[in-house]
């Protein structure tokens, strides 16, 4: 994308970094809350100058904080370009939106596969919740495992793997997904038909029987029929010894909660969520181990500022870690980056049903499984010790650190991503 | 256990000795610090290594400071500046100088035992029952816990404090490689795992080998899922894909439920041909086994697709008989109600002194910012610009923001005044002037202005420039006057294409204009007429 220099004369980022701080990330932020206070207030026109400041001094190409805020930037002007009449603004936003292909790309199983793997992002999640369900699984002879994963089952070899080592002999594996009817990156290049028959076809050459289904379900109505389906083999399950496992990675988030009005049926307190009734749904199917793996930070604030605030001091994370792991030109950065600005996008341009990224933290997760009678089972040493192995062999900056019973990927101190394992109590 | 080694002042009874050579060293015996502990360790007869933690209670504590530990090259050579880490190799060196040098002598009374203890507080080895028996030890872990990792493997961005860690690294890093029949190398177990899963690799190869004797005969209640597996494998490879049972696809598709469950008995039996080389005996009788027991499995399965079938047709709409009610309306986006205000323009930059947002710092600042900065308000940080912008050459732009403050001590007066100045004057008169002017800037935007406007109209187009004063100039859609000429249009598209690179500002209808200097919602009273 061709990017004109600054206005002549205009401080650009770099004489202004100096000593001072218009460079800074703590300026940007401020310049970003400025800017999306001045659009929610309709002050238009100091909206288009702070837009017009933050343009020159948060290019694209350019550092990690400056990337991350053109990103904001990007979600502001089509924040604003939805609620005005302002059509220019409307055209630009239509500009970005064509730029923002990138996200539409659909990874090739394989791309996927490395993809996710880049950082321990998700691998943190995906051994921390196989060791948790391989030590639960112990001595069942069928076990059943429902990923609810926005990875599109790439934590589902490893946990093959580690269960095709158990020393008592190989369960039979049911595999159940729900086919994900929305469109969220990243989005597979690959039926979900083609997908299973290459993981039972794994499983089978690790001598594991496996049985794959998909459940077309959504998480806007909470997986109402994936749980449906889940309840009707419930009347099975206690005849085959069978252990359910559910296996929740950076999906749950998506879910509406609170914030988000639900009609109430008559049964239903009107300030239920979705999100706490599904957790209830999980509880009443009582299964074996929960692993609930997602994103450690709130964007659920009705107030955008706050959401912003809220994005922009955890969104900084992704782009710091691939500073300097990825080439700045790389397919692999582009789609990176590209994933992030839909997230920052939806953050901040969306509202209602349509913004879908509602983060929570540890510690609400925690609440909400407690409020639906599930009890934390923590991880073991050895489940901690492989983190920690893996993270080993990732770049320097990578940490873990054990927060209650539940352990958190941290990115130089900062929380990332947390993991819980729960049972029924 | 008492500290006590940390600064001078509090230094037992016994020594504080400054070792030659080495100027911050204060040392304290152990045997103060241990003295409510009982004496246990036996000395050893011979030299072994200590454990970690358990130091001989005899030795001598030294705790070396920060700067001591990590410096390098401390012995200099007087003559050509070479730094030596140790005095003795600096002695010798100088022998090449044929300075005198002098190497120090074993004394040949018993050398006290010394230990290290760590200067970071918050360290387990700052205790001294946990301190480190040889000073390369205590300089190594106080690098790499302590210190800052400045080297690099290439390979993986590990980073590393020690030198001799990141060597020993580098040994190792991509050694240890997985490869995939494909012909991609990985460094990572769980990658090269998730990689081979998916890789078409794999189904090549399990196509190709004959499917391995199912071992598992004897584990019960699991037989028939294992044998069924093996001829169906064959089947999966070699047959296209069963039209599926159920009428939403997707949904156990017979190809996936690799048990065949969801294939009918007749079809099933009709894929039990016996595996294309001879099987062995055993593998005979399995393959009878299983096709007894899969007709089991069939009807098993039978029920199951016909209980999910059905259940999936309803539940492939996530509504009705389902757990939640639906709620799932169409969506509709739209922006939390807020304040319309009029289009009374105060929006003047420089006529707002106070914060439009009570910015608070009571969030904590993320730690990669260097300091915290004290909230300021969205003028503030413009003018800001407006200052550094001022040092540098073409500031017109920045004038016509009203930046500019050296030159106006009130900037809002003299907005006023010009406002003033200028809306007495004919207003249609500028509109129509701007209107006609051929300035490449409007014709490219397409920037319309209303003919008539009203006072809060006219106070956005003149509003923040100075330049009205002159001569009406062109507006760009920021309401903002332009320097003359080109630079005005360079700039401002300038923002536009790196904005969104290409935007067609032919036909870019800037119907908003009225919206530009008010709200940002529709303002119907006013049709702005598009050049």
């Amino acid at each position: 994308m061709f990017r004109a220099r600054a206005w002549p004369g205009f401080p650009t980022s770099k004489s202004l970094c100096g000593s001072s701080s218009f460079g800074d990330a703590n300026c940007m932020e401020q310049l970003l809350v400025h800017c999306a206070n001045a659009i929610e207030t309709n002050d238009a026109t100091l909206a288009q100058q702070i837009l017009w400041v933050l343009n020159n001094i948060a290019p694209p190409d350019g550092d990690s904080n400056q990337r991350l805020t053109c990103g904001f930037l990007r979600a502001l002007i089509a924040r604003a370009a939805k609620s005005g009449n302002c059509k220019l603004l409307t055209a630009m936003a239509n500009v970005h939106a064509n730029d923002l292909t990138m996200v539409n790309h659909k990874f090739s199983i394989i791309e996927l596969a490395n993809f996710v793997d880049l950082t321990p992002w998700h691998r943190f999640g995906f051994t921390a919740a196989n060791q948790a369900v391989l030590e639960a699984v112990e001595g069942y002879s069928v076990v059943h495992i429902v990923d609810l994963s926005l990875t599109h089952c790439m934590q589902i070899p490893t946990l093959i793997d580690s269960i095709s080592t158990r020393l008592e002999g190989p369960p039979l594996v049911k595999l159940t997904i729900a086919g994900a009817m929305e469109d969220f990156p990243p989005m597979l290049d690959l039926s979900y038909e083609e997908l299973g028959s290459k993981l039972v076809n794994f499983a089978r050459s690790r001598n594991i029987a496996m049985e794959f289904r998909v459940i077309p379900s959504s998480s806007s109505n909470a997986f109402s029929s994936l749980i449906e389906q889940l309840r009707l083999q419930q009347l099975t399950r206690a005849e085959n010894g069978e252990a359910l496992v559910i296996n929740c990675h950076m999906m749950l988030h998506y879910i509406p909660e609170e914030s988000l009005p639900t009609i109430p049926t008559s049964f239903e307190n009107s300030t239920t969520s979705l999100r706490s009734m599904f957790l209830k749904a999980l509880r009443s199917l009582n299964p074996t181990i929960v692993v609930l793996v997602d994103e450690d930070a709130d964007f659920t604030s009705n107030n955008l500022v706050n959401r912003l605030r809220s994005a922009y001091n955890y969104l900084w994370i992704p782009y710091d870690t691939v500073d300097t792991l990825l080439p700045r030109g790389s397919k692999q950065r582009q789609w990176y980056e590209a994933d992030i600005c839909w997230k920052i996008e939806n953050v901040i341009s969306q509202e209602g049903h349509q913004r879908v990224e509602r983060l929570e933290t540890r510690s609400k997760w925690v609440q909400r499984m407690r409020n639906a009678s599930f009890r934390g089972v923590g991880f073991s040493e050895d489940a901690i010790t492989e983190v920690k192995n893996m993270l080993d062999e990732h770049a320097g900056g990578w940490g873990v650190k054990k927060e209650e019973e539940d352990i958190v990927l941290t990115w130089k101190g900062h929380n990332v991503v947390f993991a819980t394992a729960w049972t029924p109590l | 256990m008492q500290k006590t080694m940390v600064e001078i002042e509090n230094s037992s009874p016994t020594s504080v000795s400054l070792a030659s050579g080495e100027p911050n060293l204060l040392t304290v015996d152990i045997n103060q610090i241990k003295s409510d502990q009982p004496a246990e360790t036996i000395q050893p007869i011979k030299k072994k290594r200590n454990l970690p933690g358990m130091p001989d209670p005899d030795s001598e504590v030294i705790a070396l400071s920060p700067k001591t530990l990590l410096a390098t090259n401390r012995f200099v050579c007087e003559i050509c500046n070479k730094g030596f880490q140790r005095d003795q190799n600096l002695q010798l060196h100088r022998r090449g100088h044929n300075l005198p040098w002098k190497l120090r002598q074993r004394t040949s009374k018993e050398v006290k035992k010394r230990v290290y203890v760590c200067p970071e507080p918050t360290c387990i080895h700052h205790d001294p029952s946990r301190a480190l028996g040889d000073l390369t030890g205590i300089k190594k872990h106080f690098c790499r816990k302590h210190g800052e990792k400045k080297y690099k493997c290439e390979r993986c961005s590990k980073k590393y404090a020690v030198q001799s860690d990141w060597k020993a690294h580098m040994k190792t890093c991509g050694t240890r490689e997985y490869p995939c029949d494909c012909g991609t190398l990985f460094s990572r177990r769980d990658s090269f795992i998730t990689h081979r899963a998916f890789c078409d690799a794999l189904a090549q190869e399990s196509a190709r080998s004959q499917p391995p004797a199912p071992a598992a005969l004897t584990s019960p209640g699991g037989d028939l899922k294992v044998q069924v597996v093996a001829p169906a494998a064959a089947a999966v490879a070699a047959s296209p894909p069963q039209p599926p049972l159920t009428p939403s696809t997707g949904v156990l598709s017979p190809v996936l439920s690799v048990q065949s469950s969801a294939e009918l008995p007749e079809n099933q039996n009709a894929h039990l041909p016996p595996p294309p080389s001879p099987p062995p005996g055993p593998a005979a009788l399995t393959t009878t086994v299983a096709s007894t027991i899969t007709v089991t499995t069939a009807a098993v399965a039978a029920a199951t697709v016909t209980t999910s079938s059905s259940s999936t047709c309803s539940g492939n709409i996530p509504t009705t008989g389902g757990v939640f009610a639906r709620i799932f309306n169409s969506p509709s986006s739209e922006l939390p109600q807020s304040p319309q205000h009029p289009a009374s323009y105060s929006g003047l930059l420089c006529a707002i002194p106070s914060p439009l947002f009570p910015t608070a710092s009571q969030n904590p600042q993320p730690h990669y910012l260097s300091r915290p900065q004290p909230a300021l308000s969205a003028t503030a940080l413009l003018q800001k610009a407006a200052q550094m912008g001022a040092t540098s050459s073409n500031s017109s732009f920045l004038r016509g923001l009203g930046l500019a403050l050296p030159s106006s001590s009130d900037p809002q007066l003299d907005n006023t005044s010009t406002m003033a100045s200028i809306s007495s004057s004919s207003a249609t008169h500028w509109s129509n002037n701007v209107k006609l002017e051929n300035n490449s800037l409007a014709s490219e935007l397409g920037l319309g202005l209303p003919s008539g406007g009203s006072s809060g109209l006219n106070e956005l187009m003149m509003g923040p420039s100075m330049i009205f004063g002159h001569k009406p100039a062109t507006l760009d859609f920021l309401g903002l006057g332009m320097g003359v000429g080109e630079s005005s249009s360079r700039g401002f598209s300038a923002f536009l294409s790196s904005i969104g690179g290409g935007v067609d500002l032919t036909n870019a209808s800037f119907a908003g204009v009225s919206s530009t200097g008010g709200t940002w919602d529709d303002s119907s009273d006013q049709k702005p007429s598009v050049l």
